[in-house]
């Protein structure tokens, strides 16, 4: 009470010296959350992540939002003709390299003499597989040409076939395509089936009469990942570099001037055929994820799952995380949930919201995995690459019932996975613009229920939501106990007393950001060097970094003497707020990433309090206030996390090997231009360090 | 040499070509060092009226801020003023243009005072309107306290020897009215029509093949006033003329146009008249907020000429809360744009949304510093009055 009545002063004074004016309702529920922050922040962190652990329960039902897409309307024009093309191709490929073991450009030449035996225009590129470098301006800036180097080896190159079947109605505008990543020198028997069934869809598609967007289809040379080649060649495809490649000399083979065009991509279809299937049915799953959390749009899912599901008889999963499905206290929630829905149907039959605890603990499970894609920024398949140049991509992997040899089986197979793709391609054929009906940002738990940004920004909001409370609360209380002290030289200054404070913050965060350049300068440092080695390096520099930046400004170090120390709940004011500022900005760029980052950042910085009045006072409350910041902050710091989240303590795996297996981890995020990356150095670490000042601050 | 310790951006701008880069760069530390000058005629005249009025006391004399290094600093280490000199954009050169026709009133170099009105007003034509503050500045004299104060002192019989320039031309002239020096705005008036004459016999000269004046005049100022480009940037009206429809389109410029100059000046002008610079400020920063193409190169200027008077705004209210929302929309205005522009997920209303926050925090910012400076004023009031009572008290005594 005493507080409000504080608060309410703090109101009058600001409104100009005239007590008798009552503050808005808007402004008085502000001062009330504020008052109350302690409580208000306890409650809304909780509901924040029991509306997380909800989610599976609020999922929809997807819906095909874009009416032109109309799947299925049409009858399926594939004959037994075009699947016999395909089956003719695998065999032939299966001969050819049977007899020319070894030979992949010819491979290559075969499959691209049965694209123009079909009709379409046959193109050959060459790319280089190189690796992808850290470059501290690349983030965000989109797809770049990659540059070639100098001496290229003509050892190690990769050739993709592409060909374009022109529509009969069309202007050659838009175009769909279809990816087959194959390995041209030791692809299996499995890959073989995917071309079969593109090639069977080709064929069929080289003479049909609906097409109005040119069908393009990709075979790319998957010797050095899937990823890789399908970026090569849509680079090619989007900017092309004019400079003569010294690849062109490598062979005698001309690719130069033929690259083919087919105006831009309303879709791309990825199809891989992977494995054998467990189900008693073939398998098919969807990759969706791209790089930093990007999806495509929901009606490309749809249709997919739709006509899967209700033509052609496949069993569609997404990816889920095996482990949570036997967790205990995930289906001790899912119980909890399903009683409290069947009690709410009692007692109004409206009310259906309950699931049961197998469908919540699948949901969940899918859920995380879909969480944990997004939030590593790294795109789960070639489809990624796509996603860059703004095309709606999606990965296939089908995996059939049968063993691959098994010659009865296979014309079947084609035949469904061939209409299921034929079906997509009309839908995406009847569009006339790009998609853009149904939704961008979403989570699946399931083939057929996503959860929308509208839902699951809830969950995320109630965890930040008592930051700017507790910043504001802090902000008054440190405000009120530096007037108290009168003979503080910056007493003129009553609403600067924050700038000490923001200067820290600024300092630790400018350190974070040197600390997440730092790799590509420690890249840049001649010879080979181990992991282990280079985060040996990164660790000294970056902590000798910290110590010249303590000692240079004693304001910012948590050892200084009290003279020249900030206020602690001003500085937590201060550090809430940027963590606060931070979170935000990364829920947009990337909500999983925040979303697990609220997890662990909020509560640290709001648990954060020195440890010297705790141990002085030697109250419980206080004591173990206290030991809960050491130990959310030992969590908190982002080598330990991720120790955590590997589960690397328990094998005894402490040390040095950590670190280098940190580097790596690191090292492809920032190689997947992975904004999660950006995140750990420049949000989390900084706010780190700041609640280890806070903890450790003399006052 | 703030501008070279900014390592990423400046090798950008290497990369780019340094040739227009000098000159950018010169520009922005000439109008650092223009700005200091006027921070150190501020800080003395701001020293003078507060001594006669008694509330400055010799001991505090220390706690004055030198707010002419601070502005000047503000200045360089801006992100807003880096942005604009590595982005390449002439808002430095436009933002010297105004700094010096500032300089030039405040150091009382009419000529000079003219010349940078008027290459400003050529360069865009939202400073034409601080034609008034540079008036009130070459007429009045440098920012003080309103008159009445130093009436109701000086009937208190607390005028003590004073030594600045305005007390001493009250002194003269002991009316309620506030003394206005009439020639030097002549004097002004008079190197205006000069300058602009010359730009304008200049400009029809070089473009005489190009349609001349009239031409220029349609693709510059009408080019401004009617908001042709439509590309999206950080102000708000491109949103307005894409979704408006094409028969309410000149109404609505009108309404526009007319809004950013009779909200700000009539109403600022009456409340600051005897603080023109402030008035200058506040001007800026409500055109920065309104204009049809505005930039961060805009907002580094208002917040440099806001740094002129920490001393008067040390009781600004909610700073931190504005600075953070400075900090959180200039921050997330990229994100929107690669949002919608390349990613293609989100679309125009997420940038225009940020667009909506970042004019709010600018207004609250114009706002609370213009209350700010009118307690400001209202405090040295109180304290004067409560100084000639005691006095009095001691007197009667």
């Amino acid at each position: 009470m005493a507080a409000v009545n504080r608060d309410n002063e703090e109101e009058v004074k600001t409104d100009d010296g005239s007590p008798k004016i009552k503050p808005r309702p808007i402004v008085r529920l502000g001062i009330f959350l504020i008052a109350h922050s302690p409580v208000f922040s306890v409650v809304f962190s909780a509901a924040g992540v029991l509306a997380l652990l909800l989610l599976p329960l609020l999922a929809k039902n997807t819906y095909i939002s874009e009416n032109a897409l109309m799947p299925g309307s049409a009858r399926s024009m594939l004959s037994n003709r075009d699947v016999s093309d395909g089956s003719k191709l695998v065999k032939d490929i299966k001969n050819f390299r049977l007899n020319h073991e070894g030979q992949g450009v010819e491979v290559q030449k075969l499959i691209g003499k049965y694209m123009s035996d079909m009709g379409a225009e046959v193109s050959y590129q060459k790319f280089h597989p190189e690796g992808n470098q850290f470059h501290p301006l690349h983030f965000f800036s989109g797809p770049d040409s990659y540059t070639l180097l100098e001496n290229v080896s003509c050892a190690s190159y990769g050739v993709n076939v592409a060909g374009i079947i022109r529509a009969p109605r069309g202007d050659g505008k838009e175009s769909i395509v279809l990816v087959t990543p194959y390995d041209f020198i030791n692809g299996g028997d499995y890959e073989d089936l995917s071309l079969g069934i593109v090639s069977s869809l080709f064929s069929l598609l080289s003479r049909v009469t609906w097409l109005s967007k040119d069908i393009i289809w990709l075979v790319a040379d998957s010797r050095y990942g899937d990823y890789r080649p399908v970026a090569a060649w849509l680079t090619e495809y989007h900017s092309p570099s004019f400079k003569v490649s010294d690849l062109l000399k490598c062979d005698e083979q001309n690719t130069a001037d033929n690259f083919r065009r087919a105006g831009t991509m309303a879709a791309a279809l990825v199809l891989k055929v992977d494995g054998r299937s467990e189900k008693f049915e073939d398998t098919l799953s969807i990759y969706a994820e791209a790089s930093n959390g990007q999806m495509p749009n929901l009606d490309l899912i749809n249709v997919v799952n739709y006509l899967a599901v209700h033509r052609q008889g496949f069993y569609v999963k997404v990816e889920k995380v095996v482990s949570l499905l036997s967790s205990s206290w995930l289906k001790i929630f899912g119980e909890i949930f399903e009683a409290v829905g069947k009690l709410a149907h009692m007692l109004n039959p409206d009310w259906n919201f309950g699931i049961p605890a197998a469908d919540y603990l699948e949901g969940s499970a899918t859920l995380a995995s879909s969480l944990y894609s997004q939030a590593l920024g790294i795109p789960t398949g070639p489809h990624g690459a796509f996603r860059d140049y703004q095309v709606d991509a999606i990965t296939l992997k089908v995996s059939p019932r049968f063993p691959p040899d098994s010659k009865t089986r296979q014309h079947d197979f084609f035949l469904r996975g061939a209409r299921l793709l034929e079906g997509t391609i009309r839908s995406v054929n009847n569009l006339l613009e790009k998609f853009h009906q149904s939704f961008f940002l979403y989570m699946l738990t399931s083939p057929s229920k996503f959860i929308s940004v509208g839902v699951y920004m809830i969950a995320f909001a109630l965890l930040v939501a008592p930051l700017p409370m507790v910043a504001a609360s802090l902000y008054i209380d440190g405000c009120k106990s530096l007037t108290n002290s009168t003979d503080n030289p910056t007493e003129n200054f009553k609403s600067w007393k924050w700038l000490d404070a923001a200067k820290q913050v600024f300092t630790l965060h400018l350190f974070g950001f040197i600390v997440t350049l730092l790799p590509y300068f420690i890249c840049q440092v001649p010879g080979q060097h181990s992991p282990t080695n280079r985060s040996i390096m990164w660790g000294t520099t970056s902590s000798s970094l910290l110590l010249i930046t303590f000692v240079t400004m004693p304001g910012c170090s948590p050892f200084s003497s009290r003279l020249h120390g900030t206020n602690w709940a001003i500085l937590k004011s201060v550090t809430i707020s940027a963590a606060f500022i931070g979170l935000c900005l990364m829920s947009i760029i990337n909500f999983a990433t925040a979303e697990i980052g609220a997890l662990l950042l909020v509560p640290t910085c709001l648990m954060a309090q020195p440890i010297k009045p705790a141990l002085r006072s030697r109250r419980l409350k206080s004591l173990l206030g206290a030991f809960c910041s050491i130990v959310l902050l030992t969590i908190g710091f982002p080598v330990m996390f991720f120790a955590i989240s590997k589960g690397l303590l328990g094998e005894g795996l402490v040390g040095l090997s950590l670190g280098g297996e940190f580097w790596t981890w690191l090292e492809s995020l920032w190689a997947w231009k992975s904004a999660t990356y950006l995140y750990i150095g420049m949000v989390h670490l900084p706010c780190w360090l700041l609640c280890l000042c806070i903890l450790f601050h003399p006052s | 040499m703030a501008l070279h310790c900014y390592s990423p951006f400046s090798v950008l701008s290497q990369f780019r070509g340094s040739k227009g880069n000098r000159v950018i760069i010169c520009a922005d530390l000439l109008s650092a060092l223009l700005l200091r000058a006027i921070g150190q005629k501020l800080q003395k005249s701001y020293r003078m009226n507060l001594r006669p009025l008694g509330v400055l006391r010799s001991s505090q004399d220390r706690g004055i801020l030198p707010c002419g290094d601070i502005a000047a600093l503000v200045y360089l280490w801006n992100p807003f003023t880096i942005l604009s000199c590595v982005g390449l954009s002439t808002s430095p050169i436009e933002n010297l243009a105004v700094i010096v026709s500032l300089y030039g009133a405040v150091t009382r170099r009419v000529p000079l005072a003219a010349f940078g009105l008027i290459m400003a007003t050529h360069l865009s034509l939202y400073s034409a309107p601080l034609v008034f503050p540079l008036i009130f500045l070459l007429g009045y004299g440098l920012d003080a306290p309103p008159i009445k104060k130093f009436l109701q002192t000086r009937h208190g019989g607390v005028e003590t020897g004073s030594t600045s320039d305005v007390s001493k031309q009250e002194k003269l002239t002991p009316t309620t009215q506030l003394p206005f020096s009439w020639r030097t705005v002549l004097h002004f008036v008079f190197w205006v029509l000069v300058w602009s004459s010359y730009v304008l016999v200049l400009c029809s000269l070089s473009l005489k093949q190009y349609g001349g004046l009239e031409e220029m005049f349609k693709r510059t100022y009408g080019f401004i006033l009617r908001i042709e480009d439509l590309s999206p940037n950080i102000g708000v009206f491109w949103y307005f003329f894409a979704e408006a429809f094409e028969f309410s389109r000149n109404y609505l410029l009108i309404i526009f146009n007319l809004y950013i100059l009779l909200t700000s000046i009539p109403s600022l002008m009456f409340r600051l008249k005897h603080r023109p610079c402030f008035l200058a400020f506040a001007y800026l920063a409500f055109t920065s907020i309104l204009k049809s193409y505005p930039s961060v190169g805009d907002a580094a200027l208002y917040l440099s000429l806001w740094a002129l008077f920490v001393n008067e705004l040390t009781d600004m209210e909610y700073s931190f809360f504005i600075f953070c929302g400075y900090i959180g929309f200039s921050l997330l205005s990229p994100v929107m744009h690669n949002f919608w522009i390349w990613r293609g997920t989100g679309n125009a209303n997420f940038y225009f949304g940020n667009a909506m926050g970042y004019a709010c925090f600018q207004f609250m910012f114009v706002e609370k510093s213009v209350n700010a400076m009118l307690n400001h004023d209202q405090a040295l009031k109180k304290a004067t009055a409560e100084m000639t009572k005691n006095l009095a008290i001691t007197v009667i005594f």
